[in-house]
């Protein structure tokens, strides 16, 4: 009996694991032959799928009824392993219909760009400089403050036209307070599809004028604008409602014209603010490439109009820019840009009896700056300024050396000793202070959020 | 008399000579290609019915060129403008709004779009922004690196080219059918030359050689850039250095002539890689087979720094 159980005990331990296992095997092959039938099926699906792409494809491509489809790009997952079998090129070449008149449009796709720019500056001068509400940044020395907050909006309207839409958030200093204001920066079209080579721009524009005037200030070379260019256009610049027409002559080399009528709204150059008289500009600009790695940008431009007391005002100005790109960097290695503005306007002067009468004022102004950028990330440069005042007599000159740390194309540091020296006291409100000779500090911080225009050259 | 009539004959021959390529000329269509590549295969399509030229340079990047007017000359008379898309060549609307050409703005029979059905890689399946780098968030724009899709890009022009000269269907799509025999025909040869890199690991400088890399089977180890467009940290050279060293196997720095190669030669000093110039004779050819030499000087850089 005891033997009887001990091998019981034995062949149960014994064989037990192994009709277990034998059990087991027959699961897995059950399993692989499941697994193989699924295969099958998913062969066959996909030899399905196949045959229906071939069809598809093999249908002739309907004939181009559009000139221009809609955007449609066939998207794969990111990435296909380097294993993944591409089709073949007899596939791909089989004609087909490379897009779709109408494409769905995907999240976050519109059909507008907009971006947001944030200017930031900032400025230590001297208590007297303050005093005299006689800095850079009139009456807002040593301060740091959002100089230009700007969304923008532009894109195709049409198949026609182009639009372009900024408002601005600022700083500003006005009768001793400073405000917040925004605004209308520039509103405008721009008819793309006119005969002849000519496009035609309406609306609020920041004219053509000059080299610099066109420029947003987040956008200058330099923290802040050439003196000239404050002194004969004010801290705005030229910005005008009206039109202005454009013209790219067919020549071998580049020479555009462009023609403008405005209500002449600038203060401080114009400001009759009415088209019965209106402003009336003009540029010519030119460019020559003297090598691959380097080129030359000439302009003239010219703008007539009247003052608010009727009185005419006209300026000319002169401009020139210059770059090396040495070959293959991404960035100019060095700049050198100057501008001239004469002024030709009449004034009334009193003399001392209180008598009045009608004097011509001939002034002008310039400035130039040189700047080299060896590092993607570090550039440096020095701009010299002098100007005449347009009315008033006297003169100023300035010279102002600057660094700039740009971590990547959209955000940028700078950092600025500017220098100014005068050629008569300037004094400010009740007399306070005085803002003759004086140097400054001035940093700069800008970003750019979303889509930004380029600019050219 | 008779002298007279001679001179006038001789003047009327020589003018005739004269004008013969200009007439040439005015009948052929001017396109213009923002990159090199796009001009070398808008010449596989058109021929001798195309005159094209390149916005960019060879030795250019691409992704942000300076808008010279210079630019705007060369399309103030065109006919044809051919964009690469994706966000590539943004810059090209600035040149398009100083042109003045209405022929070739977005919308006009003139602007073709090359990336038009295109299977983009690298498309974003997550919200993208700056944090990233200067990221394409319509995907990897630089399809023009992969000779496999050359034949859907060609099939985009050709339909955007008979837009314009409809009389020259049939001739484009004999040219188009020409150069993607011989394309197919170039590339089981680059195929083979390339064979030996698959056991190579590669490190390029800008991530954008995905669809190149997905064509020939090759795998990529790493970038440089470890955000586009934004120059590499220390921290992250550094590993990527780490990685190039464990990867027991050859790495290959590939780089465009664009591209930092003083900091790829410290790399490759550093961990031993080899280096590639690719792109380094883009836009040195012309004519219809210009795409098919480019590619060429290409698969030869890299097959040398395989072996």
């Amino acid at each position: 009996m005891r033997g009887s159980v001990i091998v019981a005990v034995w062949l149960t331990s014994v064989l037990g694991p192994g009709l277990a296992g034998a059990q087991d095997a027959d699961a897995l092959r059950r399993e692989l032959d499941q697994l193989r039938r699924q295969q099958e099926q998913y062969q066959k699906a996909i030899e399905a799928l196949g045959e229906r792409l071939k069809r598809l494809e093999s249908q002739p491509a309907p004939a181009a009824v559009a000139p221009v489809p809609a955007t449609t790009v066939t998207q794969t997952p990111a990435g296909p392993g380097p294993t993944t079998a591409p089709p073949s090129l007899t596939e791909l070449a089989r004609p087909r219909q490379p897009f779709s008149l109408y494409g769905e449009r995907r999240q976050g796709q519109f059909l507008l760009d907009f971006g947001v720019v944030g200017d930031f500056v900032g400025n230590i001068t001297q208590r007297n400089v303050e005093q005299a509400t006689g800095g850079t940044f009139a009456g807002r020395e040593n301060r740091f403050f959002p100089r230009e907050i700007e969304l923008m909006f532009f894109g195709q309207i049409d198949p026609y036209a182009r639009a372009e839409v900024r408002i601005e958030a600022a700083e500003e200093f006005e009768d001793g307070a400073r405000e917040l204001h925004v605004g209308l920066a520039e509103a405008n079209l721009t008819l793309l599809t006119l005969p002849g080579g000519t496009q035609a721009k309406l609306g609020l524009i920041r004219n053509r004028f000059g080299l610099l005037n066109e420029r947003h200030r987040e956008a200058l070379p330099q923290t802040d604008q050439p003196n000239v260019l404050t002194q004969f256009l004010g801290e705005e610049g030229l910005r005008e409602s009206g039109a202005e027409v454009s013209w790219v002559a067919p020549l071998p080399f580049y020479l555009e014209a462009l023609a403008g009528v405005f209500n002449g709204d600038n203060d401080v150059a114009f400001g009759r603010g009415s088209l019965k008289a209106p402003l009336v500009t003009g540029r010519l600009r030119t460019f020559f490439e003297l090598a691959e790695i380097s080129a030359i940008q000439l302009g003239i431009s010219g703008a007539s109009g009247e003052t608010p007391d009727k009185r005419r005002s006209t300026l000319a100005g002169l401009d020139l820019k210059y770059k090396l790109t040495p070959e293959g960097w991404r960035h100019a290695l060095l700049t050198v840009a100057g501008e001239a503005l004469y002024s030709d306007r009449r004034v009334e002067v009193f003399d001392d009896a209180g008598a009045s009468e009608d004097r011509t004022r001939r002034r002008w102004g310039w400035y130039a700056y040189g700047e080299v950028q060896p590092w993607r990330r570090w550039l440096g440069g020095v701009r010299y300024d002098w100007t005449q005042y347009p009315v008033d007599p006297g003169r100023e000159w300035a010279v102002e050396p600057y660094i700039a740390f740009l971590p990547s194309e959209f955000l940028r540091f700078r950092l600025a000793y500017k220098h100014t020296d005068r050629s008569h006291r300037f004094t400010g409100p009740d007399d306070r202070g005085s803002a003759r000779v004086f140097d400054e500090v001035l940093f700069q911080a800008t970003f750019f959020l979303g889509a930004h225009p380029s600019h050219p050259f | 008399m008779r002298r007279s009539v001679s001179m006038v004959l001789v003047a009327a021959v020589l003018a005739a000579a004269g004008l013969q390529p200009a007439a040439d000329a005015a009948a052929k269509l001017r396109v213009i290609a923002t990159i090199p590549d796009l001009k070398a295969l808008t010449e596989a399509v058109g021929g001798d019915l195309v005159e094209v030229e390149s916005l960019a340079r060879g030795n250019q990047n691409p992704h942000d060129l300076e808008v010279r007017p210079s630019l705007m000359v060369k399309l103030r008379r065109a006919d044809a403008l051919v964009v690469n898309g994706l966000e590539l060549d943004g810059w090209a609307d600035a040149v398009l709004r100083g042109a003045n050409n209405p022929a070739v703005i977005p919308g006009a029979a003139g602007f073709i779009d090359a990336s038009r059905g295109v299977p983009v890689i690298d498309v974003p399946t997550s919200r993208v922004d700056r944090s990233m780098g200067d990221v394409h968030p319509y995907g990897n724009p630089h399809y023009t690196f992969d000779p496999g899709l050359a034949p859907i890009v060609t099939q985009t022009i050709l339909e955007g080219l008979a837009r314009l000269a409809p009389g020259q269907r049939a001739t484009f799509e004999r040219q188009r059918q020409a150069f993607v025999a011989r394309l197919e025909s170039a590339l089981g040869r680059w195929q083979a030359a390339l064979t030996p890199l698959r056991e190579a690991r590669l490190v390029v400088y800008h991530n954008n050689l995905g669809y190149l890399f997905n064509r020939f089977g090759l795998t990529q180890l790493g970038a440089i850039e470890d955000r586009p467009g934004i120059p590499p940290s220390p921290a992250h050279l550094a590993r990527l250095v780490r990685e190039m060293k464990e990867a027991r196997t050859r790495v290959v720095i590939v780089l465009e002539s664009w591209s930092d190669r003083k900091l790829a030669a410290r790399l490759a000093e550093e961990t031993g890689a080899r280096t590639a110039i690719i792109n380094a004779k883009l836009g040195t050819f012309s004519g219809p087979e210009a795409y098919i030499s480019s590619m060429d000087a290409n698969v030869t850089a890299l097959a040398e720094a395989a072996r």
